[in-house]
C-alpha cells in the first residue's frame, strides 16, 4: 500500500524544464513534503502523478497497480488545489458529496459521509453554505474534505497553504495533518516553504531543476543536508568557500578552522555550512575556532536574537541566533561545522 | 466640469427618444416645433396594422431561433476557445471578439446575397436563410460573453478538481461546466434577442415580402404619417429596452 514513481521524466515542450528520472515511494499513510524553489519541478511532479499532464515516460504504482496510463478520472487521487477549487455552483455539502455521486453513492449515504468529514473539520455548521460565504480557511478545509471523501488511495496537496493569511496557516498545518493520520493517507505535500515541510513532512524530498536531491526525515535533511543547493534551501545557515588545509582543518580565507575533514584530501575545496544556533556568544579566550569581529545587524525575535556578525577579511557575515548578541567575538565548535562536497 | 459634459451627452441621447415618444403621443405634426393634440389612435393603428403584426411574429420567430441554434453552437465554441486558448495563443479568440466589428452586416448581407441567389442555392429571401444570418451574426456576442465568465470562473481549475474526483470529459461538462455557465448563457441570449429583433440592414437585404422583420417594416412607416412611425419606433425600442436590462441584470447577479 504505496505510491511508488520510478524514472519519472517529463519535458515541456521547448524547454528543459520538467521532471528528470524522478524516482520516489511514499508509504502507506506517510507524509512526503516535496520542496524546492520555483521552477524546481515540484508541481510538475502533481501534475503527473493525478495524470492532469500526460506524455511522460517512466511508471506511477499505486498500491501495487500501475497507473502510469490511466487517465485522471480513473486514478482515486485525493488533489487538494492552492486555489481551493471548490464548485461555485454547488453548496459546501454536495462539494464534499460530488465525488460519491459520480461512484454512484445512495444520497443519504453520501451526505452522511459529507456529515462525518464536515463534524472532523469543525464545520458541521456550514453544510448548506454558499461556498462563496466561507473564508480562506475554510474553503481549503472543505477541499480537503472532498478530497477525503472518496476514500483516496493517495492524497496529493498542491501548496494548499501558500494562498492563505499567515495567522490561520499554522492552524490548517495541525488540521491537515490530523486528518491525514485518522485516515491514514499517503500523501504528497507539495510546498515551497521549508518550515512547513520540516513540521508537517514524515519525510522530504527536495527538489531542485527537476531532480531529487535528497530524501530524508526533517531531522536529517536539517542536520545533514547532501548538498551545498539543499542547505541553502532548508533552515537558515551561512555557507562559506572552504579548502582542506590540514588533518580536520579547513581554510575559509579569513581564518583558519579546526572541523571533521573525514578522509578528504589536502587542497580539496568544498562549503561549510554553519546553523545560527551552533555559534557560542562571546567565548573563552581559549576557545576553538574564536573569531573576533564585530555585530552589524541585529533581529529582535522574542526569546532570540537573530545577528549578522562579521569578521575582518570576510566578505559574507555569519549568521547567528542567541539570547545574547554577540560583543566581541564568536565561536563555532568543530562538530558543528558541516562540510558540504561541492 | 465632467458633469456638464455627462448632462450634454444625456441629452443627446435621449432627445431623440423623448420626441418619438412625444411624436407617438401627437396629433398632427407639420412643420411645428411640438405636434397638436394628443391621442393614442396611432398605438391602436398600430394593432390594427396586419403587417406590422406579422412583422412583429417574424421578428420574434427569428431571434427565438437564432438564440436556440447559438445555443448549440456557441457553448462549444467557447469552450473549446477556452481551452484551445491555452495552447495556441487566443488567436482564434481574438478573431471571434473582433468578428462583429470587423465584418459589417451590410456585407455580410452582400455576401449571402450573392452566395444563395444561385440556381444551386436558391434560398434568398427564405426564412430559414434569414434565421441562419442572424445567428451567424449574433453568434461573436454570446460566444464573447461565455468566454469573458470562463475566464472569470477559472473552469480549468474546477475541471481539473472534478476529474480527481473521479470526473470523466463528458461528467465534467454537464455537471461543472454548464451550470457555472447558467447565468452567462441566459444573459448572452437575451442579448441575442435584442440584438435580433434591432437588426435593420441583414434583414433589409435578406428578407422577401412575406417573412419582413419589424424593423425592415417600420422604414417603409416613416413615408407615410409621422405619428404611426413614432408609434411603431416606440415599440421597437419598449422591446430591446426590456431585453437590454433584463440582460444586465442577469449579469449582475452573477
Amino acid at each position: 500500500m504505496s505510491l511508488e514513481l520510478q524514472q519519472l521524466s517529463y519535458q515541456y515542450p521547448a524547454t528543459t524544464q520538467g521532471v528528470h528520472a524522478l524516482s520516489l515511494s511514499v508509504k502507506k499513510g506517510e507524509l512526503v513534503a516535496v520542496i524546492g524553489p520555483s521552477g524546481s519541478g515540484k508541481s510538475t511532479l502533481l501534475k503527473l502523478i493525478s495524470g492532469l499532464t500526460t506524455g511522460y515516460s517512466g511508471s506511477i504504482v499505486l498500491n501495487g497497480t500501475d497507473i502510469t496510463h490511466l487517465a485522471v478520472h480513473q486514478r482515486n487521487l485525493g488533489m487538494v488545489f492552492q486555489s481551493y477549487a471548490l464548485f461555485p455552483h454547488l453548496n459546501v455539502l454536495d462539494n464534499i458529496a460530488y465525488g460519491l455521486k459520480l461512484r454512484s453513492v445512495s444520497t443519504s449515504e453520501r451526505h452522511a459521509r459529507a456529515m462525518e468529514l464536515l463534524g472532523m473539520i469543525d464545520m458541521r455548521d456550514f453544510a448548506q453554505r454558499s461556498v462563496s460565504q466561507l473564508s480562506g480557511g475554510q474553503q481549503q478545509r472543505v477541499a480537503l474534505a472532498r478530497a477525503l471523501a472518496i476514500n483516496p488511495s493517495a492524497l496529493l496537496l498542491d501548496e494548499p497553504l501558500a494562498a492563505l493569511d499567515a495567522s490561520i496557516r499554522g492552524h490548517l498545518r495541525d488540521q491537515i495533518c490530523k486528518l491525514q493520520r485518522k485516515y491514514e493517507a499517503t500523501t504528497l505535500l507539495i510546498t515551497h516553504d521549508q518550515e512547513e515541510a520540516l513540521s508537517m513532512a514524515d519525510r522530504v524530498a527536495m527538489l531542485k531543476d527537476g531532480r531529487l536531491l535528497q530524501l530524508a526525515t526533517p531531522q536529517e535533511i536539517y542536520a545533514a543536508p547532501a548538498s551545498k543547493a539543499v542547505a541553502e534551501f532548508v533552515g537558515l545557515s551561512t555557507i562559506l568557500s572552504a579548502q582542506i588545509c590540514g588533518a580536520d582543518e579547513i581554510d575559509v580565507g579569513f581564518a583558519r578552522l579546526r572541523a571533521p575533514t573525514d578522509r578528504r584530501t589536502v587542497g580539496k575545496k568544498l562549503f561549510a555550512l554553519i546553523r545560527p544556533e551552533h555559534v557560542q556568544v562571546d567565548p573563552d579566550a581559549s576557545a576553538i575556532n574564536r573569531l573576533h569581529g564585530q555585530t552589524t545587524a541585529v533581529r529582535f525575535l522574542g526569546a532570540l536574537n537573530r545577528f549578522d556578525f562579521s569578521v575582518p577579511g570576510s566578505e559574507k557575515a555569519i549568521l547567528a541566533e542567541a539570547a545574547r548578541v554577540a560583543r566581541e567575538a564568536i565561536a563555532i565548535a568543530p562538530e558543528h561545522i558541516r562540510l558540504l562536497d561541492e | 466640469m465632467i458633469r456638464g459634459v455627462a448632462v450634454v451627452y444625456a441629452i443627446y441621447l435621449m432627445l431623440p427618444i423623448a420626441l418619438l415618444l412625444v411624436g407617438s403621443f401627437g396629433g398632427l405634426w407639420t412643420n411645428t416645433l411640438l405636434p397638436t393634440g394628443v391621442t393614442t389612435r396611432w398605438y391602436a393603428d398600430l394593432w390594427e396594422d396586419t403587417s406590422f403584426r406579422k412583422a412583429f411574429v417574424s421578428s420574434l420567430t427569428v431571434a427565438g431561433a437564432a438564440c436556440a441554434i447559438n445555443i448549440f453552437l456557441a457553448v462549444p465554441l467557447a469552450y473549446s476557445l477556452y481551452h484551445g486558448a491555452h495552447r495556441r495563443g487566443s488567436l482564434a479568440a481574438k478573431i471571434v471578439s473582433a468578428m462583429p466589428v470587423a465584418v459589417p452586416t451590410i456585407t455580410l448581407g452582400f455576401g449571402y446575397m450573392i452566395v444563395f441567389n444561385t440556381d444551386a442555392m436558391p434560398w434568398l429571401g427564405s426564412l430559414p436563410l434569414l434565421i441562419a444570418a442572424h445567428a451567424i451574426h449574433t453568434l461573436p456576442y454570446l460566444t464573447n460573453t461565455l468566454l469573458a465568465d470562463l475566464r472569470h470562473l477559472r473552469l480549468d481549475q474546477l475541471e481539473s478538481a472534478a476529474a480527481t474526483l473521479g470526473a470523466s470529459g463528458w461528467q465534467q461538462f454537464y455537471s461543472i461546466v454548464l451550470p457555472n455557465l447558467r447565468q452567462s448563457l441566459l444573459s448572452g441570449l437575451v442579448m441575442v434577442a435584442a440584438i435580433s429583433v434591432g437588426e435593420f440592414n441583414l434583414s433589409n437585404l435578406l428578407t422577401s415580402f412575406q417573412n419582413r422583420t419589424y424593423p425592415v417594416v417600420l422604414l417603409q412607416a416613416f413615408y407615410g404619417a409621422t405619428g404611426f412611425a413614432c408609434a411603431a419606433t416606440v415599440i421597437l425600442l419598449v422591446l430591446a429596452s426590456v431585453s437590454a436590462l433584463f440582460s444586465s441584470a442577469l449579469v449582475k447577479k452573477s
